[in-house]
């Protein structure tokens, strides 16, 4: 397995003097093709921050982040826009969506500035709503969907350009239980069928039980990167 | 149609009353400036009808000198020269042939000074508005001993209708006095101070004989059919005109000051443009930044998943110029309608004098093309200047500082 993601002594400081922040100090962490893991821990230890460093939409005070073999510390504005586009999809946890774009539109919104010919965006979008149980709800704009559902496009947006890697901050925390456990099992059989990486940020347990590697932040430390042994091949 | 352009334009009715209100500002900056103009070309035609068709004329031939030193001793001694040459042009309306002179006048009360001008009654009426102005008697119908005087000095020579007032002047080329004793046969109000206290007309023969002249004349006014030939510094017939001793000129050259003062109402029109659309700009700025603020999320999210700084930018942009364009399409269509009744109804300005001119008719606006062209554009222009800033400064939107704003 190759690596996706290598982050070597990451830190990311804010405020300065007596109001520094040490939001992560010294994180080395790396990824491979294919993994489906979560850094968890309590609110406040770092989590999002790291997902938005590996995400490359913040820059880190100390440390170099390498994605997909590319140091994005080197990279502009512009560019760094253009690699997330090409390489990372992005979860978040709510409002998601663009609000006046429709369920196709915004699943093809990526595919759209990549310069994807349309025939070749209609077949994903419809294949992406074809496995994400999206089926009729093309037409319609994120407030006629339930927030499962916007979730779903969510992931059907992220995974539609086929990027290298995708990050999902807190994806289940608006959903409930039900609604969280199907979308977590369809990201789980599309990163055993596709070989997607996943990396989560949660404390959501749903997820934890489904994650093969466990990073354990505290106070922007990691505490312990736990492979789980049930998942093991 | 480009993703960035439809999200722009669906984005301006995510907040209708918002949009609403900033369309309105816009609009109403338009209407205003396009008013403005309106009323300063009808204004600016008034005064320049008023001036040129009350007495002057629209253009003046005389002696080479005469306008310098208003010697009675320059006078047009041939005036079928440039009669002939009026007669046959076919962009005049109409001319008069006048002398000119200081006088004395006394009556049994009082004495004054003034001036003394000689005019054909019949082709005077045709150029300037002595005829209308006249209040009370009767005009000059071409018999001798006739004396039109304004208001004013009749009040000062105290003297009714056909009381005596004698004329003593001094005669051409030689400077003899003449003196003529002439029966008050009419009083007129133009309303301008200038002519009402000063100037005296007779006729035309009579003054030529007072004078001492055979068939001359010091001044030939002329209208034209089309009052913007006026206005032409290349005008066929001032040149034709501008030959040997006679020199002609148009109202532009003979009143300096109406078009020193037209050039300032262009840049006054400027001044008031920039300041409504400084009072617009900062509308929209704060508009905009509203909206960006609301939307500070889902520009995060945009950005996470690849939108580019310049896409964000073009956004923006894009969102200015669709207010802006609904904006002109609702400004323009209640510009016209309202350009078109102010310039039937006018607008009731009162006795107004401006300069020294008196305008008493309601100023009827002017449609013109640039209105409905320029200053929308201008519209347009200035609201993608105003965008520039909030463009900017959502290009520069940190994504992870964006995500964590509240949702």
């Amino acid at each position: 397995m190759s690596k996706v993601i290598e982050t070597s002594h990451l830190c990311r400081y804010f405020g300065e003097g007596e109001l520094l922040v040490k939001a992560l100090d010294d994180v080395s962490i790396d990824v491979e093709e294919g993994e489906f893991s979560a850094i968890i821990g309590p609110s406040g230890s770092g989590k999002s921050t790291l997902l938005h460093l590996i995400g490359g939409l913040d820059k880190p005070t100390h440390g170099e982040v390498i994605l997909a073999g590319t140091n994005i510390e080197s990279m502009t504005r512009s560019a760094l826009s253009n690699f997330r586009r090409d390489h990372i999809g992005f979860v978040f946890q709510a409002y998601n969506l663009i609000p006046v774009l429709s369920t196709i539109e915004n699943i093809e919104y990526v595919m759209l500035m990549q310069g994807v010919p349309s025939s070749e965006r209609r077949k994903r979008v419809f294949e992406m709503l074809d496995i994400l149980g999206l089926d009729g709800l093309g037409g319609r704009r994120p407030a006629q969907l339930s927030g499962g559902q916007q979730q779903r496009v969510a992931v059907a947006r992220a995974m539609v350009s086929r990027p290298n890697i995708i990050l999902a901050d807190e994806p289940t925390a608006n959903l409930d239980s039900k609604t969280g456990i199907s979308l977590l099992d369809m990201m789980k059989d599309l990163n055993v069928r596709h070989g997607m990486t996943f990396i989560f940020s949660t404390h959501d347990q749903k997820i934890m039980d489904r994650a093969r590697r466990l990073i354990h932040l505290r106070d922007g430390l990691v505490e312990l990167d736990e492979q789980r042994k049930e998942f093991a091949a | 149609m480009n993703l960035i352009l439809r999200l722009a334009w669906r984005n301006i009715f995510r907040n209708g009353r918002r949009t609403f209100l900033t369309c309105l500002l816009l609009a109403c900056s338009l209407i205003a400036l396009v008013l403005t103009d309106g009323v300063m070309r009808g204004m600016m035609d008034l005064m320049v009808e008023t001036t040129t068709r009350t007495f002057a004329g629209e253009a003046q031939a005389h002696k080479k000198g005469f306008r310098d030193s208003f010697d009675v001793d320059l006078y047009i001694e041939d005036i079928s020269i440039v009669a002939n040459k009026l007669e046959a042009d076919v962009a005049i309306e109409a001319y008069t042939i006048r002398t000119m002179s200081g006088a004395m006048m006394s009556s049994a009360d009082n004495m004054a000074g003034g001036l003394l001008w000689g005019v054909d009654g019949e082709r005077e009426a045709k150029v300037s508005k002595l005829k209308e102005a006249l209040v009370d008697g009767s005009y000059l119908t071409g018999k001798d001993n006739e004396i039109l005087i304004g208001e004013e000095l009749a009040d000062l020579l105290s003297v009714e209708l056909g009381d005596r007032i004698v004329v003593t002047l001094s005669q051409v080329d030689g400077g003899e006095l003449s003196q003529a004793l002439f029966r008050l046969s009419g009083i007129f109000k133009f309303g301008m101070r200038e002519i009402d206290s000063s100037m005296i007309f007779i006729n035309l023969a009579q003054s030529r004989k007072i004078l001492g002249m055979e068939a001359g004349a010091h001044q030939v006014a002329f209208n034209f059919v089309n009052a913007k030939d006026a206005v032409d510094p290349e005008s066929a017939t001032i040149r034709s005109l501008s030959t040997g001793d006679i020199e002609a000129a148009s109202w532009v050259d003979l009143q300096p000051q109406m078009s020193a003062m037209l050039a300032m109402v262009d840049f006054s029109l400027l001044i008031v443009g920039g300041i409504l659309f400084l009072i617009a700009s900062l509308g929209i700025i704060n508009s905009m930044f509203m909206s960006i603020y609301e939307r500070i999320y889902e520009f995060g999210v945009a950005m996470a998943i690849g939108t580019r700084p310049s896409q964000m930018v073009t956004l923006i942009m894009a969102e200015a110029f669709f207010l802006a364009l609904l904006s002109i399409v609702g400004g323009m269509i209640v510009s016209y309608f309202l350009i078109d009744y102010f310039s039937v109804a006018g607008i009731p300005m009162g006795d107004m004098e401006f300069e020294g001119i008196s305008i008493h008719n309601n100023i009827k606006t002017i449609f013109d093309i640039s209105q409905f062209t320029v200053l929308p554009l201008s519209v347009v222009a200035l609201t993608l200047v105003a965008a520039i800033y909030p463009a900017l400064f959502t290009a520069r939107i940190v994504p992870s500082e964006a995500l964590h704003k509240s949702l």
